[in-house]
């Protein structure tokens, strides 16, 4: 057995002892009647008659993801490629992008309710997570030119926007890859955390509502469409990342 | 069919910034030497002793602290902006993502000109590339790089070729081939080179002139005419001339160097007398 497909097994052991153990204590009761066993979950899960809530639920949390993860990265790009080209730029963008990481997206929420809609505020806080995780990743990856490489293009004469273009740009998209793949799951968490505002559908809403009616089953089924969006993408994410350093690494 | 500019340094120094020191690391320090057009100079010196720091002063990677240095008369900084330098270091610096020919043609799309297909032909065909230009570096061995590194600073036909130790990297068969390979590639064009080794018989078989440098500071202690005629076989490295000159340059390297005290500011280097 290669040692690639002994750790697959080793996973999906670990993961089925996982699913087994939820199962177990949830049949048992041993945490308690907010703890059901999976079985449960996954019955309510794939019910045909709330088919179409938890649809609506997962395309539109998927929707403000998306979106927000678009702004972010573009913004995040921009900024950072901005912040390389313009040596002046850099200190101050540096400061920028950390002090809106320090404040929590929950203290942000009002403030996009106020300047935003209703239902632009989920995407305009998942952007302003995956903006930080951009702009750190596509920052640092525009210095991971060799400094061999460098003095090449000095030598040869390359001015800054053909070092930028030929080298820096190449150069930074491995740690590019590592930062967007990071950023899928930050931006799910914004979208969740901004829909709590007052957003009309999503994963969030499903969640909130589950709570204050107690309907723990509910509440574990949008946990569960909540991880799987996170997955999914995540793995998608991961191949593109390992492409990325198999060509540009 | 000598080509190419020449390099005139004059009375060079450079010293670069230490902390905790107010004086800095002196690493070379007076250091004059012309090389004519189309002639190929070899620098020998043991490491440390500032040959690269000379090599980075023509490249215009460093400005020298005092003195001048020119290439055709104008200062290296000009000559690079007009991409006329071509240039290949230890680190072999190609491109991991691009193949070995976009790399051969990187020099072409940097000086913003038509990458001229023909020319990089003949030059992956002179270095003996010819069936890997698809490849990316990473498939290749550590002299088949060498090889596309020198064919790109060749690309461009530059005023002057340097070499900061292309083949210090290699093991000694290969590196045997690669000084068989360099000598019949330049040969073909006899571009000015200023080559930076430590190796002696590297330094003789290729070169047309061959200074010794010593260090801390690096000065000139040796210079020597290499009487071999070009073409060179390899069988001229068998030869009792040669081994008389390689004799000559490894005693001319081994020069005691002067007692120091530890680099403590302007004491160590105000010891050293040439």
């Amino acid at each position: 057995m290669t040692a690639g497909a002994r750790n697959a097994l080793l996973g999906a052991m670990g993961i089925a002892l996982f699913l087994a153990l939820w199962e177990t204590i949830g049949q048992l009761k041993l945490a308690g009647i907010s703890w059901p066993p999976l079985s449960a979950v996954l019955e309510m899960l794939t019910d045909e008659g709330r088919r179409p809530l938890f649809q609506r639920a997962l395309v539109a949390t998927l929707q403000e993801t998306a979106q927000g993860y678009l702004w972010g990265t573009t913004a995040g790009l921009a900024l950072a490629a901005l912040a390389h080209l313009v040596p002046p730029l850099r200190r101050g963008s540096d400061r920028l992008a950390a002090v809106l990481n320090s404040v929590p997206s929950i203290a942000l929420g009002p403030i996009f309710l106020v300047l935003l809609s209703r239902d632009s505020t989920p995407a305009a806080v998942s952007s302003i997570h995956v903006f930080f995780i951009v702009f750190v990743s596509m920052g640092s990856g525009l210095q991971r030119a060799t400094p061999a490489h460098r003095d090449l293009f000095a030598v040869l004469g390359a001015d800054r926007l053909k070092r930028f273009w030929r080298l820096e740009l190449p150069a930074a998209l491995p740690a590019l890859a590592s930062g967007l793949r990071l950023a899928w799951p930050a931006a799910l968490i914004g979208a969740i955390i901004g829909e709590w505002f007052g957003a009309s559908r999503g994963i969030g809403i499903l969640i909130i509502n589950a709570m204050q009616n107690f309907q723990i089953v509910l509440l574990w089924c949008a946990v569960l469409l909540a991880v799987g969006a996170s997955l999914v993408f995540y793995g998608l994410l991961t191949l593109l990342e390992r492409a990325a350093y198999a060509r540009f690494g | 069919m000598a080509g190419g500019a020449s390099i005139t340094i004059d009375r060079a120094s450079k010293r670069f910034a230490l902390a905790g020191s107010s004086e800095g690391v002196l690493a070379l320090t007076d250091l004059s030497l012309e090389i004519a057009p189309g002639e190929f100079v070899a620098v020998l010196g043991p490491s440390g002793c500032g040959k690269s720091t000379l090599l980075r002063l023509v490249a215009s990677l460093e400005q020298p602290s005092g003195g001048s240095v020119s290439i055709g008369g104008a200062a290296p900084g000009l000559v690079s902006a007009r991409h006329a330098l071509g240039v290949a270091f230890q680190d072999h610096a190609l491109l991991p993502w691009l193949s070995i020919h976009d790399n051969i043609a990187l020099p072409f799309r940097i000086a913003g000109r038509r990458v001229d297909e023909a020319a990089i032909a003949r030059l992956i065909e002179l270095v003996g590339l010819g069936r890997f230009e698809t490849a990316r570096p990473r498939q290749l061995s550590g002299g088949m790089r060498q090889r596309a590194s020198i064919a790109r600073a060749l690309v461009l036909e530059p005023e002057v070729l340097l070499l900061d130790e292309p083949f210090g990297a290699l093991d000694a068969v290969t590196r045997r081939q690669m000084n068989v390979e360099l000598q019949r590639i330049w040969s073909a064009r006899q571009i000015t080179t200023m080559l930076i080794t430590h190796s002696v018989d590297e330094a003789l078989f290729l070169a047309d002139r061959v200074v010794v440098m010593s260090g801390r500071p690096g000065r000139i202690v040796r210079e020597v005419v290499v009487p071999f005629a070009r073409p060179r076989a390899p069988a001229v490295m068998r030869s009792e001339d040669f081994h008389r000159l390689v004799d000559d340059l490894t005693a001319a390297l081994e020069v005691p160097e002067p007692e120091s005290s530890p680099p403590t500011g302007g004491e160590a280097i105000g010891s050293v007398t040439a």
